[in-house]
């Protein structure tokens, strides 16, 4: 093998905690891998547990959902729907073989940019050492 | 005993109420060991009734899927009720919905029927291949009766009764109007075995698994519409934008498909098991939806399906719900 | 209009700080090659006057429709840039922004890897801004009046704030009189200023101010809309005695059977009442009350002949027909103020609360202090024969606060300092007293609060440092079983007196403000600020203000000026006369909708209601959202099974895309 695997890890932040840890991570010019790419929403609560379903189809290696640690959620109880939603859709990944490291929730606060910097440290190694994700990936893809 | 004299009697005196638009039942079927939904809309059409071994339909299903046709305008739409015969598993389905709010509780006449097991029609055609007559049962003590026509054969319910019932903890109706037969004692338990089995190997062997599975799987929906749960009317992996699933046939869009079913029913489903018995192609759909029970009771503690006034799993949460794997 | 995506994308270099990691011109060069891209700039700060232009003149030239700005956060710039689109006729809402600074530039070191990751922003920016819609921020008018539930100091501060301010109040205390808590202390720390000489006259001002509406002995029963458009239901309580006819002379009670014999709330039960009553001489309003539960003729339907209170009132105000009467009206805001209930010792059976007659709390002997109270002001316990002046005098502090055992782990704010005032009232009025506190933590944290420690210590009053394990009663004596934890030595201190300082709990009936309002509670039971450092005054319902203790313990200062905060909030919405709703919202697409209640179970807000549609003359029922409430979280859309719900500017078909690119490309 010529270069070592690098996946493609997408990522659900929401605006209000983790998007602003993210940010806060770049102000403070901490350094991580590359590998992770952002979408944002409002909410972790918004993310729709086939979001995540469709991100490994669509050719991700690796999913993160992260939110507001529990009761800091801008909107109350948003991350606590997400949590119960993606207990459940880890356990149901898992169940048909897609490998433990490729689905990822973490709690970050506006505040934890160090946090975020090991989280995108630790979800792009275990996405690394799961490897390309064949499993149900689309063929072709189009947008 | 089943005393269908009694059932027909109920179905008929039911019928006749000016309240109730028709019922849903069981009768026999063209040939073998099958059997259909029946529409009781009439006294006389309460003759063909019958309730055995062999009455697998979750018939809860049509309470949300039947057509809402357009009212033309001036008339007033048909509010009477519809009744419906349940067993235990059935019943389940019918607390969901009204929790749910697929139906109202004074739409539906639900008359329970308490179930001994029904039949799993593969293994019994297995036992009795190639037959075409029409063949009646009954529940014996610990059996399943056939009558062939050539007498009658007592089998152990072990050896044909269908997986759900082998596990079955409800077989008495949690919710009816009307009770039809003795309360049945409980006698099956569920430890979830084959899941426990599943999940065992390693994500290489379970991917295997689930892999030559989901390849055979045709997409004929079946599953999804048998389902007394999956009522959507405008089913949003059909829909073309966004399009969630592609129309083609593949392991990667069945197992999407599969996925996404199986994680809409996660907290919902009641395990009448009709999504497996519908299946062409066998597959296991109850060891998908099982794992998610299992996960729901371990976890949280929760059955769907037994408290109308219970709020739906996915619905709601407590501050302390586990959460060991979250970073 | 032709919606086809014409796309700008631009391409900011923020200084280096984009610049220097990110290759700006190859990230333009990409984009460029995009599908529905028109045109591709960069440029050294977009954020800046001249960077903004640049994007103007575009749309208006170009007839962009769609803006994609690659610079720093949506959560630094979002704003500006969609002013800049606004300003040029076009959408806000046509903008996405790529964040190629904080996430991209500032944390990678690779300049390849930095670019390659822009580009990628930039792709799923432009896939989405593709299927951007225009959202239109919608104005509700507000109500030109205010709910102010709670009558304490905090009511009546916001009350009079925005009664002042020109407009309409509605007060609504569930006692007889305005006047709360304050109103029973006699001093108050550390200025030692008469409580009641400050606070009457403000009391008699609500009362006599044209813009209130004073609602004594009411009760909040129910409110229903949001922000700007508040339905209020209030349920006015039948007080037997017609208001308007009552002129407060009092014989009725000199009168009633039951006169002298009622404890009297308002002097923790210390003090006696009749059954028709006005708490306390300085009541607002002055109108007296029958005490339903006491009163023999409403209780019994009989009072010797004839209710005397009745007979005696000479202007025919006793009515015992009177019902309980339903107010409506219209709100814009709602401040809640409801205050706070004291902590009940008996809950610390340690401390013979509910043994010994010589243990009070710091309430308690507040009212026996008060030249107002039931001694009038005299510190005697006991009646009659047995009464005596207390000369060995011992305070406990943290009854009830900082005590994980009770539950309540927080810390309530007053009681150093009041055990400090009742200490040094108490040494005042008994000549040759001996005063000791039994202390955890002295806390005098406030403007004045250590100088009055101080002083109160340099009077002769001993602080021990320990935190009392029992008390029992040796002969006439009480004994406090404590160690002093600064000497290391067991004590067992004889005392005559006991007052426990006990700690603020939330309202024991705080329950039916939190169904009413859908308001939330913090740990500690207290109602929940919107934030606890940027919005101390706000409730995550828009249009709802706390004050006061109903929130947290605080002391008077502190309550007045949350009380001011929360008028001057209340104010800005009434002032205005309209509230922007939020654009980003959820909507439900009623054709698909199955009316499951999901979404309705999940909304933090209550923003979304099934409602009956006919569907081709079917009756159904589906979710409907109530724009002003929704404050687009989106957590409804992930619940909804079918995609009927869904977030403008986060649907289901702007998100796939997305994830599609950032997916597949490398």
């Amino acid at each position: 093998m010529s270069a070592e695997f690098e996946p493609n890890v997408v990522a659900f932040l929401c605006n209000w905690c983790s998007y602003a840890g993210a940010d806060l991570a770049g102000t403070s010019r901490t350094h991580y891998p590359p590998n992770l790419n952002v979408i944002r929403v409002m909410c972790s609560g918004r993310v729709n547990p086939l979001f995540v379903v469709n991100a490994l189809q669509q050719g991700a290696d690796g999913v993160l959902v992260s939110g507001c640690h529990p009761g800091d959620c801008h909107y109350m109880e948003g991350n606590f729907y997400a949590r119960r939603r993606f207990t459940l859709l880890r356990e149901l990944l898992e169940y048909v073989g897609v490998e433990p490291g490729r689905f990822n929730m973490s709690w970050v606060s506006a505040s934890e940019g160090a946090k975020w910097k090991d989280v995108v440290g630790e979800v792009t190694q275990k996405a690394k050492e799961a490897g390309p994700f064949k499993q149900f990936r689309r063929d072709k893809i189009n947008w | 005993m089943v005393d269908v004299e009694k059932l027909k009697e109920i179905a008929r005196e039911t019928v006749s109420r000016d309240d109730v638009k028709y019922l849903i039942g069981w009768r026999q079927g063209t040939y073998g060991f099958r059997t259909a939904p029946h529409f009781v809309g009439t006294p006389e059409e309460a003759d063909n009734l019958i309730f055995s071994p062999l009455c697998s339909h979750n018939l809860a299903t049509y309470l949300t899927l039947v057509e809402k046709l357009p009212v033309p305008r001036g008339q007033d739409p048909d509010s009477r009720k519809v009744a419906l015969l349940v067993k235990g598993c059935d019943s389940r389905a019918v607390v969901q919905q009204l929790i749910e709010q697929g139906i109202g509780r004074d739409s539906v006449f639900v008359i329970g029927c308490p179930c001994r097991g029904v039949v799993d029609l593969k293994k019994v055609e297995a036992k009795f291949p190639g037959m075409r007559e029409k063949v009646s049962a009954t529940w014996g003590n610990g059996t399943i009766i056939f009558n062939l026509p050539n007498g009658n054969v007592e089998v152990p319910r072990q050896e044909v009764l269908a997986g759900k019932c082998l596990t079955c903890r409800y077989p008495n109706p949690l919710l009816s109007d009307l009770n039809f037969g003795e309360e049945v004692a409980v006698w099956g338990s569920d430890d979830y075995a084959d899941v426990k089995n599943l999940e065992a190997g390693s994500p290489q062997e379970r991917w295997s698994f689930w892999e030559e599975k989901f390849a055979s799987c045709m997409r004929c929906y079946s599953c999804r519409n048998v389902c007394p749960m999956c009522y959507c009317e405008d089913c949003v992996l059909d829909r073309l934008n966004p399009q969630w699933v592609m129309r083609s046939v593949n392991t990667a869009e069945n197992t999407a498909f599969h996925l996404a079913r199986a994680f809409h029913l996660a907290g919902r489903c009641i395990e009448c098991g009709e999504c497996e018995r519908v299946c062409p192609v066998d597959i296991p759909i109850m060891k998908l939806n099982r794992k998610l029970s299992k996960e729901v009771r371990e976890k949280y503690a929760f059955e769907p399906g037994l408290d109308p006034e219970s709020k739906p799993l996915q619905a709601s949460y407590r501050p302390d719900d586990k959460e060991d794997f979250i970073l | 209009m032709n919606n086809k995506p014409k796309i700008g994308v631009y391409v900011c270099h923020c200084g280096i700080n984009i610049a220097k990691t990110v290759d700006v011109e190859a990230v333009t060069e990409f984009a460029s090659r995009l599908p529905n891209v028109k045109v591709v700039r960069n440029y050294a700060y977009m954020c800046s006057d001249p960077g903004q232009l640049l994007i103007r003149e575009d749309i208006e030239k170009e007839g962009l429709n769609r803006v994609v700005v690659a610079s720093c956060s949506p959560r630094m710039h979002e704003n500006t840039f969609r002013k800049t689109l606004a300003a040029a006729g076009l959408n806000p809402y046509y903008l996405e922004m790529a964040n190629i600074r904080e996430q991209c530039s500032w944390v990678h070191e690779d300049r390849d890897e930095a670019t390659a990751k822009a580009k990628k922003l930039v792709y799923a920016a432009v896939v989405k801004a593709r299927l951007l819609e225009p959202l239109y921020e919608k104005e509700v008018d507000v109500e030109p009046a205010s709910l102010v539930i709670g009558g304490g100091i905090a009511g009546i501060q916001a009350a009079l704030d925005i009664a002042n301010a020109g407009f309409k109040v509605y007060l609504v205390e569930k006692t007889p009189s305005v006047g709360g808590r304050m109103s029973q202390l006699d001093k108050t720390f550390p200025t030692l200023d008469c409580s009641a000489c400050i606070l009457t006259p403000k009391m008699v001002d609500v009362a006599n101010h044209p813009n209130i509406e004073l609602l004594a002995y009411s009760r909040v029963e129910e409110i229903s809309g949001y922000v700007g458009n508040f339905a209020v239901k209030v349920r006015k309580r039948a007080r037997y005695v017609d208001v308007d006819k009552c002129t407060g002379c009092g014989i009725c009670a000199q009168e009633c059977r039951l006169a002298g014999r009622i404890p009297s709330e308002f002097d923790m039960n210390m003090g006696k009442r009749a059954a028709v009553y006005l708490p306390f001489p300085q009541a607002v309003p002055a109108k007296y009350t029958i005490d339903p539960e006491r009163c023999l003729f409403l209780t019994r339907g009989k009072c010797g002949k004839s209710p005397k209170c009745a007979d005696a009132c000479a202007s025919g105000a006793i009515n015992f027909e009177q019902q309980d009467e339903i107010v409506e009206f219209k709100v814009g805001t709602v401040i809640v103020a409801t205050g706070f209930d004291t902590f009940d010792p008996a809950r610390k059976p340690e401390y013979g609360y509910s043994d010994y007659a010589n243990v009070l709390t710091g309430l308690e002997l507040e009212r026996l202090v008060s030249a107002s109270g039931p001694t009038g002001g005299a510190v005697v316990l006991g009646e009659g024969e047995n009464a005596f002046v207390p000369k060995d005098i011992a305070f406990i502090k943290c009854v009830g606060s900082r005590d994980k055992s009770v539950g309540n782990e927080y810390c309530s704010r007053v009681c150093c300092m009041y055990t400090a005032k009742l200490a040094h009232l108490v040494q005042e009025k008994v000549p040759g007293a001996n005063v000791r506190v039994y202390y955890m933590d002295v806390r005098a944290f406030g403007k004045g609060f250590e100088e009055f420690y101080d002083r109160v210590r340099r009077e002769g009053i001993r602080y021990i440092r320990g935190n009392p394990s029992e008390i029992f009663k040796r002969g006439d004596k009480l004994v406090i079983k404590v160690e002093d934890t600064l000497a290391a030595t067991p004590l067992e201190d004889e005392v005559d007196m006991v007052v426990l300082a006990v700690g603020l709990e939330p309202r024991k009936d705080a329950r039916e403000i939190i169904d009413i309002l859908r308001l939330s509670q913090s740990a500690d039971r207290f109602y929940l600020e919107a934030h606890p450092k940027l919005a101390p005054v706000d409730t995550a319902t828009d249009g709802v203000f706390l004050a006061g203790c109903a929130q947290g313990p605080k002391d008077i200062p502190d309550t007045v000026a949350q009380a001011k905060g929360a008028a001057s909030s209340a104010l800005v919405l009434l002032s205005s006369g309209k509230v922007k709703i939020q654009a980003q919202i959820s909507f439900v697409n009623e054709n698909t909708c199955r009316g499951c209640g999901y979404c309705v179970e999940i909304c933090p807000y209550g923003a979304i209601d099934l409602v009956a549609v006919n569907r081709m003359g079917n009756p159904v029922q589906v979710a409907r959202v109530n724009e002003a409430l929704c404050k687009g979280c989106g957590a409804c859309a992930a619940a909804c099974f079918s995609g009927s719900v869904q977030q403008k500017s986060f649907m289901d078909r702007q998100i796939l895309p997305q994830i599609a690119v950032l997916g597949v490309m490398k």
